[in-house]
């Protein structure tokens, strides 16, 4: 049996109740059919890179799950009739993918904490939006410089431009 | 005779071995500025990793992590 993840957008204006039953009954879907979640992800509310159906944010839920190749189709022939997922992805773990399982699985006793991992994950996600945020910030100060410099280059040639001047003066 | 630097794979170099879609800040270095994926002849990545590289743009893209096109000069 294959490993798959499926990633889907809801609505990130629905209730958090309600992304609690969609995220059941799509885990209810794989567990029916004799699949197994192996993990199931919040990434929470993002900022899209475009807009969807005229929304500028989403709610990123993730399911890693383990189960025979007929699990795909039910599940996309599902989100399909769902209004309220704006975008799904479903993908099966190619080799490198599952060479990178497992080195680090091989990586992780050596460091003999197994907790550690577990305590970061939340953490990690939330310092992705952070770092989204601070990348549009950057981005905008770099722009700055930029114009700044610019502005400074030319204030250069106009000094040496008049000092030229006052040295054919002289 | 034009003075080239030399380039060398970045994934190679970091002992990357999956190019996770996810990492959108990873994947953005390999993009310009209008959102097209840097050839490689210009970006170093070898063959093997540019193949990868670029399915994970796509995914990354389809789920808008990234964007397909980024044009602010309107």
């Amino acid at each position: 049996m294959a490993i798959y993840e499926t990633i889907y957008i809801l609505d990130s204006l629905m209730p958090p109740k309600d992304i609690e039953t969609t995220n059941q009954r799509y885990s209810g879907i794989i567990k029916d059919n004799g699949g197994t979640v192996r993990k199931l992800d919040k990434w929470g509310k993002r900022r899209l890179a475009y807009e969807i159906q005229k929304k500028q944010y989403g709610f990123y839920v993730s399911i890693e799950f383990e189960g025979p190749g007929n699990i795909p189709k039910l599940l996309e022939g599902d989100y399909n009739y769902n209004d309220k997922i704006l975008r799904y992805l479903i993908y099966r773990f190619d080799k490198y993918k599952l060479k990178a399982m497992e080195r680090d699985q091989e990586q992780k006793p050596l460091s003999g904490r197994t907790e550690v991992p577990k305590n970061l994950e939340p953490t990690a996600a939330v310092e992705v939006e952070e770092e989204v945020l601070t990348l549009n910030g950057d981005e905008q100060v770099e722009f700055n410089d930029k114009d700044e410099n610019f502005e400074e280059g030319v204030a250069d040639d106009v000094d040496t431009t008049e000092n030229a001047e006052e040295d054919k003066e002289s | 005779m034009k003075v080239r630097r030399k380039r060398t794979c970045y994934f190679e170099e970091n002992d990357i071995i999956y190019i996770d879609f996810k990492d959108d800040r990873l994947l953005r270095r390999f993009l310009t500025e209008q959102g097209r994926i840097i050839p490689r002849h210009t970006s170093g990545t070898s063959a093997k990793y540019q193949r990868q590289l670029a399915i994970a743009i796509k995914r990354a893209r389809h789920l808008a992590l990234l964007p397909y096109v980024a044009d602010f000069t309107r």
